[in-house]
């Protein structure tokens, strides 16, 4: 695994990074002023035990817009992903090291609460994945943790604005003690997502939401995503090119635990400067 | 060609041979289950015909006169006289009177054994009651005893042997003249649910062993549920994965297989020689079976634990939740149906032990029902090997009821935790 970082290593004069010309074989076109950066990521290095899954990605996703991360499926961009709300935590003998600033707060650091962390930074899940309780309760719980909403129908508004938020409220407004479990995929999913910006968070970070849900529930999602974007700071991985084309303004594409380019997503997908973008955007492999 | 054709004959002969084995397989398979299936229903009708008549009991209509120079001879009428008064000679006066032929002294005593020396309290309860009583005559029902209630029931055959049945025919005549009034009956046996222990058959009942096996599962229960469950969670989400663990899983495993007594035994030296816990009481035998059963309940927790998806944890840890919050949250609420299906079969299982509680004293014969969890008490699986060792006929029926009630608990036991699994199990 390790050697592949030094035969991937392409054209270090296409490389704009100015930081990391030596080690970062990545291609960035983006140019994000210092004030719109909501999450810096510098040289994040990710290991399974004694299996490394990203070799130091430099990242910065700027404010208010969607960032999508695009790759072969098992290149590491959900690992990534979970690294910026420190879900990795959660796994058994993963380390990560690096440095990743949100707002310029080192996240990774041992003093920094994941639980207030978390709070600030949804996640939205590649299955559906509502609690086996009632909708209302799927929404309120997160608020509930957060000691948000004390009274019943301050606790009411935050459930009906997520859900309103989410488009879900016109269809779920007289089943809400109904189980969650019992929507449809899509609208499974955009209870996830109403669980998710139930406790106000700032980022919402999304593991390939639409991958288990059909072309019409997809296109709801899209639009969804589409709607949060002025609010949240949206981060979503995405195995379809198509999607990341429709809902995306900067567009990463990570090859084998390496982030080989990162730019406007309209430049990835009509310029792509590295051959193994080119590759994957034309479909010669992935 | 003739290669050929002889190949082709080989071929057959194998396809024949093994068509033959699977027959074969079948075969010994059905015949497996029908064997395993007629012993089951051996066991059953055995046990149901040998013990659908403990739960029936014969009672004999006596015409007694309260006497007042027997009962309360200085007219004082307070409790400890009439409840101390000799209300057997009552009940002896009244078979005498029913048989005034009867004249020598030892057919006199057999005569008044045909009643239940129970009947004497049965007086004794009608006259604290009612002291206006004392005086009068009345007709009461009274328990007859264990060999005329053998006979009703036809145990004790009529046309056998006088040789061959401990009842003679001089009784069997008495008993006759009872029968031609109406005056022997069978009713419902309340006193077998309703009473503890007894040297005599009529007079015995289950209620000290459900009430020991009750209080006994209390603290198994409320020792091995929390423990098990606790130290499931523990080693399934919190525990880290090192050697130490590992080799505590592992003996969780080997605890599941050790012999019962050995249980027992540990009991006898730590809880009642080291803790001086007392002998023949729930409390040491609770806690003797909660060793006992704390594996399964582990093995079953981790199991429903393990089953409950991963993605369950991770939307709540991705709300926000620590680790625990979504444990406690979520996972364990979910796992429960499992878990109480694993703690309900745990449970069966200790309903069921003997062998542990022979180890600590349980296995004497107490009379009293226990009040709490320090009594002397005895359980129902211990009761029943009380009962099959005892001489008496009678008690032959009263131990099959006895296993009856038994596998009425473990089957209701076993029934609730398929029905709570089929009902409160999710899929996803
Ligand atoms: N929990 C885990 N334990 C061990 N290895 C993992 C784990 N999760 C992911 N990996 C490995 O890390 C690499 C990246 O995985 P992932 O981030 O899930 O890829 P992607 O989301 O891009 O498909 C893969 O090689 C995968 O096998
Ligand atoms: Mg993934």
């Amino acid at each position: 695994m390790k050697p592949m970082t030094k035969e991937n290593a392409i054209d270090i004069d296409k490389s704009v990074d100015i930081n990391n010309e030596m080690t970062n074989p990545q291609v960035s076109s983006l140019q994000i002023p210092a004030e719109e950066v909501k999450i810096k990521a510098e040289d994040v290095r990710v290991r399974y035990g004694e299996k490394e899954a990203l070799f130091g990605i430099n990242l910065d996703i700027p404010q208010s817009k969607v960032t999508s991360f695009i790759g072969p499926s098992g290149c590491g961009k959900s690992t990534f992903l979970r690294c910026l709300n420190r879900m990795n935590d959660t796994i058994d003998g993963c380390s990560v090291t690096g440095n990743i600033h949100m707002d310029g707060v080192d996240i990774l650091s041992k003093q920094v609460d994941t639980v207030l962390l978390r709070a600030k930074i949804g996640m939205v899940f590649q299955k559906p994945n509502p609690f086996p309780k009632s909708i209302y309760d799927n929404v309120a719980y997160g608020p509930r943790l957060h000691g948000l909403g004390n009274s019943k129908s301050d606790m009411d508004e935050i459930v009906e604005t997520s859900l309103e938020k989410v488009g879900l409220l016109k269809e779920v407004k007289d089943r809400l003690l109904e189980p969650g479990t019992g929507l449809s995929g899509g609208q499974q999913q955009r209870l996830c997502i109403a669980r998710a910006i139930a406790v106000d968070p700032e980022i919402l970070l999304m593991d390939e939401p639409c991958s288990a849900l059909d072309p019409i529930a997809t296109a709801k999602i899209e639009e969804l995503i589409d709607e949060l974007r002025g609010s949240y700071t949206i981060v979503i991985v995405t195995h379809s090119m198509q999607q990341a084309a429709r809902v995306s303004q900067q567009t990463a594409f990570f090859h084998l635990g390496n982030l080989v380019e990162y730019g406007e997503t309209e430049q990835i997908f009509t310029s792509p400067q590295d051959e193994r973008t080119k590759g994957y955007i034309t479909g010669r492999f992935g | 060609m003739t290669e050929l054709k002889e190949s082709m004959q080989k071929a057959q002969a194998r396809l024949k041979k093994r068509h033959a084995a699977e027959t074969r397989f079948k075969a010994f398979g059905i015949g497996a289950l029908v064997f395993a299936f007629l012993c089951v229903v051996m066991l059953f009708s055995s046990i149901i015909s040998n013990g659908y008549t403990g739960f029936r009991q014969s009672y004999m209509k006596i015409d007694i006169t309260f006497d007042e120079s027997v009962i309360d001879p200085q007219g004082k009428r307070d409790f400890d006289t009439l409840n101390r008064a000799d209300y057997g000679k009552i009940v002896k006066q009244s078979l005498y009177d029913f048989f005034p032929d009867v004249k020598k002294r030892g057919d006199k005593r057999t005569l008044s054994n045909l009643v239940s020396s129970n009947a004497a309290y049965t007086l004794r309860d009608m006259v604290v009651a009612d002291p206006s009583l004392i005086g009068t005559s009345q007709s009461v029902w009274v328990m007859a005893s264990d060999e005329v209630d053998m006979l009703i029931k036809n145990v004790f055959k009529r046309e056998d042997d006088e040789s061959t049945r401990p009842i003679t025919n001089k009784e069997i005549a008495w008993v006759e003249k009872y029968e031609s009034e109406n005056r022997i009956e069978t009713r419902f046996n309340t006193n077998f649910f309703t009473a503890g222990d007894s040297r005599e058959p009529e007079q015995a009942g289950i209620r000290g062993a459900l009430m020991g096996s009750a209080l006994t599962m209390l603290i198994t229960l409320a020792l091995s549920f929390p423990c098990g469950v606790m130290a499931a969670i523990y080693l399934e989400e919190f525990a880290p994965k090192n050697k130490f663990t590992h080799i505590v899983e592992v003996n969780i495993n080997n605890l599941a297989a050790v012999p019962s007594i050995v249980f027992g035994l540990l009991g006898l030296a730590i809880f009642l020689n080291i803790f001086g816990m007392p002998r023949s009481a729930p409390v040491a035998g609770g806690f003797v079976l909660a060793l006992m059963t704390l594996p399964t309940i582990i093995i079953a927790s981790r199991a429903a634990l393990k089953s409950i998806p991963p993605s369950i944890m991770e939307a709540a840890i991705g709300v926000g939740a620590s680790k625990m919050q979504a444990v406690f949250h979520h996972q364990l609420p979910l796992a429960l149906p499992g878990i109480l299906t694993g703690t309900i079969i745990g449970m069966a299982q200790a309903l069921g032990e003997t062998a542990p509680l022979l180890m600590i004293g349980m296995v004497a014969f107490i009379a009293d029902v226990p009040g709490w969890i320090n009594d002397p008490a005895t359980v129902l699986p211990v009761q029943v090997y009380l009962w099959a060792d005892s001489p008496e006929r009678a008690f032959v029926e009263k131990t099959s009821a006895a296993i009856m009630v038994l596998l009425g608990f473990l089957i209701t036991m076993n029934a609730l935790a398929v029905l709570l699994r089929k009902k409160l199990e999710r899929r996803w």
